[in-house]
């Protein structure tokens, strides 16, 4: 079989070609003796005369429960084997590095955590020998599949969905990628190339990057502020705002209020984005975070998880960035009220759940707000002044506006009094 | 369902070569039933369809549910369970061999199923004019989230199926009047008319099923 | 036609009308209500659409020869294989076994004069046909015909190029057959749908129902068993596939996101639903098949079927696990890996019976009395291809080694071992066993033999090269490939002309019998024991000149006692 195979490059390819070796010699054993016992009927008792006379056999209950049982034995085994096979195809070992796979009608592209990008007629697959990677596949339009037969392994990509492949690769050299499902006109020139390298050639090559590409998690980053997913999301450790903190989600157990639950990985944080209701994490509140299906491209979609995946493992200084908001160009101080309310209404994200054009998100839009009668959950009202806007930003939960759900957190210590004269400013200008 | 039918006298059940009258009876009421489990099995993958991104798509399908007019699926319901209740005293009537009675009950399940189209009709034409309906300028535009085009798309897949059965039934039903009109029945020959019931009980059942899951999910 | 009276010569001749010579205008043929003469129109019909799957197979295996030098353009080869699928499953072997043998067989096995609903069978018939004309439409594209009568070229028709399967959301948003290919084949197959569950129907209820008096479920021959567990899946599968391409068909006329991502959609659901027929499906065609090798072996082993209750129950075992081993055709795309385990599981379920009836086969031939004919050859053929097909199986329902065979040659490979070895086999053993009754001649034993090794040779050498390429990690669908996997491509192809020429041979060898062969059959040439060849051949229209007595065990019709002898009864 060893002329037959593909090159083993990959952990699992031992494992697989055994298991194969195994059903094939077994497989061979029966057609063998079964054609053979036929055979040897027919050679045996072919028909001397036409009037031969034959014993009239209608069965062997003895016989017949033992090529019953045998075979269910034979099967349920291989069947055992199969499963651990795959489980062990599939186990995502720590530390692993992540590498971004799109496909699309008829190219593929790898896009790697530092923002090297490979894709097209010179799409590569570079990977360090015997260190773990991690592929998460996407496909732009319709369904493709990533084969790689030198790892033994194959997972198809759906668009609109996250699939994952991993592997330890353990030779360095050249193996060819196909794309299995096909996908029309050039489905059968949708190739790659895997290109095993040694560690330090694998670092230079993944660093070298040509100027203008971002990494998709700088992108993300910028998302995060961009779309106001910061007002309800921390990004450190063990803090949960009004939603579960970005940084102990990926890979971390969560546990829904349906009685389910899964270990996050980068599809459930695909479908928290697009359909943040579905399942709801124990402790949190339901309707409360807006569904963005339809709001943002399949890249800055794509960009999203990437930086929630990464959180943990980039570099320091970029995190820093994130959570203070460093940006040296803006003074606060310098700003007139109004001016100092709109940045602040961006900047501290209440844009994720307030619009300011009158629709409703999560909270009350902005639009009209100073001056309206506002009528509480509690049958009391009161009209909205420039106290009860403050009082609002700081103790939001001491009063609810009927029809929406306690959901904001305070910013009681976040923002002075100048910050809080510029929102009210910002409101009163939106009329 | 049978062959070579050679009438002989009026209300005797028809002559076949192949098999005795009896037996003919069994056979079609046999067959009917297996023709019922398939239209089942046709529906339940839309049922099915429909559960999955109800799940999926819960708010989406929450929200467009509440579109449609209860009370106008309320009003249809009756009427079809009315039109079963006749469809079933035809079948009574025909086992009395009263011919009349066959036509009168079959046709007051039929005037029943126009009732029930002229409903939908006018559900459909309100759809059309809130543009809710595929090819209007509001279907088409970016307000108009791809979830509920999948609600209202499985919307009028199932109830469009199910209103083309329903005019199956009724032309079953007028075939089945027209036999009868010819005295064709009797206490010793009924089977047209109770397999046209069957039929049409399948078309209520499925109606029975449709309206709690697209009306009233909400 | 009324009441007929019949006389019948010293060998079971008749001397007067028999179904075929009772009436020769077009008219009766084509409104005949008589079971035996809708399984020849259906025969007819069958091997057109059987000759077209195989030509666009040979285009298919000549591109593939030589890649650096294609035959075809890339788009032309999608059309080829999708042209090849579509109608070798849809239009030929869905229907195959039980449109023809089973119709002409099934009243004859169970003592009666027709199927329940004569008038159903004749739609049935008449639905396919307009399944196969809305297809034939399809592909022939009235809205290309006016671009090309317009001046565009030859090279830019493209009618289908989903393959059979019409995955969304790839078949929701290919121009193909500009627009509307895939809609006219996908209506064509729902309506093809239609002529499979009546067929189903009829068959259950005419089970069911019409049995000769005193003819118990017991005694019912195994290939009767083999149509009644078709029947179910045919009409308890078949609506869920009608009803699926019909959304396919809503989804790309009105824009409704059903399976398109793009559209809100989940392309997933459709292989769920979709897979829900059409493994079953696959036991449509080849548990008949199963049926047919359980008449031939015993007849020209001159000995009864070995462990006869085993191979029904086995047959009624496929059937029900067929329904939930579905979604073995989807491992790779990412369901849970429970669900995965599960459904290894199951598939591994369906190996048991069909193992049960290989044993079975074989032990029938023990201590028989072993004939030749060309028959009993295909029949040992049979049993050899599918221990080929079952065990190949096992390496797909394998979960680790299928995440690797999925969408390579080896599941190519897989699926003809099963089907054309399996089912096609079937009823090519099928149509030679029975041709006596059918035609009431005998064919040219000499050129069949020579066909048969012509088949089973050609067969072989194409596909084993196709296995191994699969292990080499060949994907299917592939309009070109790298070098290294060149030469067992090449050999395919040498192995798919001995193979076309043998099938061509085998049917044309029959079609010449028929016409011009002398020799004349008589009643039961083979000495068989089974009840359809106490009728003349060719049968009467009403099948039986006497009712024929079904009061005696099975498979004990008139048997000759000086020749099957009671000399040892075995029971344990």
């Amino acid at each position: 079989m060893d002329y037959i195979v593909p090159d083993k490059v990959s952990t699992v390819a031992d494992f697989f070609d055994d298991l194969n070796l195994a059903i094939f010699l077994a497989s061979a054993f029966f057609t063998v003796a079964i054609v053979g016992a036929m055979l040897y009927f027919a050679f045996r008792y072919r028909a001397k005369s036409s009037n031969d006379i034959t014993p009239r056999i209608e069965g062997n209950h003895l016989l017949e429960i033992v090529w019953t049982v045998v075979p269910t034995v034979v099967v349920v085994v291989i069947a055992w084997v199969g499963i651990v096979l795959r489980e062990k195809m599939f186990e995502v070992s720590p530390n692993v590095i992540p590498i971004y796979v799109t496909a699309w009608k008829w190219a593929w592209e790898f896009r790697y955590p530092t923002g090297k990008r490979t894709s097209g007629q010179n799409a590569e697959l570079v990977v360090p020998v015997n260190k773990p990677v991690k592929l998460v596949i996407a496909s732009k339009d319709v369904i493709h599949s990533l084969f790689i037969p030198a790892v033994r392994i194959k997972q198809d990509a759906v668009p609109g969905q996250l699939k994952y492949m991993t592997f330890t690769a353990l030779k360095t050299g050249e193996y060819p990628i196909f794309c299995a499902e096909y996908c029309g006109t050039r489905h059968s020139y949708m190739m790659a190339k895997l290109r095993v390298v040694s560690e330090e050639e694998f670092n230079t090559w993944v660093n070298t990057i040509p100027e203008k590409t971002m990494p998709k998690r700088i992108l993300g980053k910028k998302l995060y502020t961009d779309l106001g997913c910061n007002a309800c999301h921390s990004v450190e450790s063990g803090v949960n705002l009004v939603g579960p903190s970005f940084y102990d989600v990926f890979g971390a157990q969560r546990n829904f209020k349906d009685g389910t639950s899964l270990t996050a990985d980068e599809n459930y944080i695909l479908e928290s984005i697009l359909y943040p209701n579905k399942r709801v994490v124990q402790g949190f509140n339901e309707n409360v975070m807006p569904s963005y299906e339809g709001r943002l491209s399949q890249e800055e979609l794509m960009a999203l998880v990437s930086f929630i995946v990464e959180l943990k493992t980039a570099p320091k200084e970029e995190l820093v960035e994130v959570v203070f908001e460093k940006d040296e160009k803006i003074d606060l101080e310098k700003m007139t009220p109004l001016e100092r309310g709109k940045y602040l209404y961006s900047a501290k994200g209440c844009n994720a759940c307030h619009s300011v054009d009158g629709s409703q998100l999560v909270g009350p839009s902005f639009k009209g707000l100073h001056g309206a009668r506002r009528e509480f959950a509690d049958g009391s009202s009161v009209v909205a002044d420039d106290s009860y806007i403050k009082d609002s930003i700081l103790n939001p939960n001491a009063r609810i506006v009927k029809g929406f759900v306690a959901a904001m957190p305070s910013y009681q210590g976040q923002l002075n009094e100048d910050d809080l004269a510029g929102i009210v400013e910002f409101i009163k200008s939106l009329k | 369902m049978a062959s070579e039918a050679k009438t002989v006298e009026a209300g005797a059940p028809p002559v076949y070569h192949h098999i005795d009258p009896v037996n003919a009876y069994h056979a079609s009421k046999l067959g009917m039933w297996l023709f019922l489990a398939t239209e089942i099995l046709l529906f339940s993958v839309l049922f099915s369809a429909f559960a999955v991104y109800n799940w999926m798509y819960f708010e989406y399908f929450h929200d467009a549910a509440t579109k449609l007019d209860w009370r106008l699926g309320a009003i249809n319901t009756a009427v079809l369970l009315f039109s079963s209740y006749t469809a079933a005293v035809a079948v009574y009537k025909a086992q009395i061999s009263d011919n009349r009675g066959v036509v009168i009950n079959f046709g007051i399940s039929f005037l029943c199923g126009l009732i029930f189209l002229v409903i939908k009709y006018i559900e459909y034409s309100a759809k059309y004019e809130h543009g809710y309906f595929p090819g209007t300028s509001y279907w088409n535009s970016t307000e108009f989230s791809a979830h509920y085009k999948n609600y209202f798309g499985l919307y009028y897949t199932m109830t469009g199926l199910h209103a083309l059965h329903v005019v199956i039934g009724m032309g079953v039903l007028l075939w089945v009047i027209g036999l009868a009109r010819k005295n064709r029945f009797s206490s010793r020959y009924y089977t047209p008319v109770e397999l046209g019931a069957l039929y049409w009980h399948l078309v209520d059942l499925i109606w029975i099923f449709l309206f709690p899951l697209l009306y009233l999910i909400d | 036609m009324g009441i007929h009276s019949y006389a019948v010569d010293e060998i079971g001749h008749l001397k007067e009308n028999n179904y075929l010579n009772c009436d020769k205008s077009l008219r009766s043929w084509l409104f005949t209500l008589d079971h035996k003469r809708i399984a020849l129109l259906y025969l007819a019909s069958l091997l057109v659409f059987f000759f077209l799957g195989g030509l666009s197979a040979i285009f298919m295996r000549l591109h593939l020869y030589n890649v650096e030098k294609p035959l075809l353009s890339p788009d032309a080869y999608n059309v080829a294989f999708t042209f090849h699928g579509v109608l070798m499953i849809f239009l030929f072997i869905v229907p195959g076994i039980p449109a023809v043998l089973g119709n002409f067989l099934l009243p004859l096995m169970i003592g009666a004069k027709d199927v329940a609903f004569p008038r159903l069978n004749l739609l049935s018939l008449w639905i396919y046909w307009l399944g196969a004309l809305v297809g034939i439409i399809g592909i022939i594209n009235p809205v290309w015909i006016l671009k090309y009568l317009q001046g565009s070229a030859i090279s830019q028709w493209i009618p289908l190029d989903t393959g059979w399967t019409f995955y969304a959301p790839y078949s929701t948003s290919t121009g193909a057959g500009e627009g509307w290919g895939t809609i006219m084949m996908t209506l064509a197959a729902f309506i093809l749908g239609f002529s499979s569950i009546l067929t189903g129907l009829n068959f259950m209820v005419t089970i069911h129902r019409l049995r000769a008096p005193g003819l118990t479920w017991f005694k019912l021959p195994v290939f009767v068993w083999g149509i009644y567990a078709t029947s179910a899946i045919q009409v308890l599968a078949t609506p869920v596939v009608g009803i699926t391409l019909l959304l396919l068909i809503v989804e790309k006329v009105f824009g409704i996101g059903i399976f398109d991502p793009a559209k809100g959609g989940d392309p997933i659901l459709y292989q769920h639903f979709f897979w829900f027929y059409s493994h079953p499906v696959v036991y449509i065609m080849v548990l008949p098949a199963f049926g047919i090798i359980g008449e031939i072996i015993p007849v020209f082993s001159r000995k009864p079927i070995f462990g006869y209750t085993a191979v029904v129950f086995s047959s009624v075992g496929i059937a029900v696990v067929s329904f939930i081993v579905w979604a073995h055709h989807m491992y790779t795309s990412g369901m849970s890996p429970f669900s995965q385990a599960v459904f290894s599981a199951t598939t591994f379920a369906v190996a048991v019976p069909t193992a049960i009836k290989v044993f079975n086969w074989v032990s029938t031939m023990y201590k028989g009395s072993i004939r030749f004919d060309p028959a009993m050859l295909y029949a040992m053929a049979f049993v050899f291809l599918f221990m080929i097909a079952g065990t190949s199986g096992i390496f797909l329902a394998v979960l680790g080694l299928d995440i690797f065979y999925h969408d390579t040659y080896f599941v190519v490979a897989h699926f003809h071992y099963t089907i054309q070895g399996g089912a096609v086999i079937g009823l090519i053993a099928g149509l030679h066993f029975w041709f006596p009754k059918i035609t009431g001649r005998m064919y040219n034993p000499g050129v069949a033999k020579l066909a048969f090794w012509l088949i089973f040779l050609g067969f072989n050498v194409t596909f084993i090269p196709q296995f191994i390429l699969g292990v080499q990690g060949m994907p299917r669908r592939y309009a070109f490939y790298l070098p290294e996997f060149e030469p067992m491509h090449r050999l395919s192809t040498f192995g798919t002309f001995f193979n076309a020429f043998g099938y061509t041979l085998a049917i044309l060898n029959l079609a010449w019998s028929w016409a011009f062969s002398k020799v004349k059959a008589g009643a039961n040439p083979y000495d068989a024991l089974g009840l359809e060849w106490q009728a003349p051949s060719p049968p009467p229209h009403d099948n039986f000149v006497v009712p024929p007595n079904v009061e005696i065990g099975r498979y004990d019709y008139g048997v000759p006692v000086n020749l099957v002898a009671q000399k040892e009864v075995v029971r344990s």
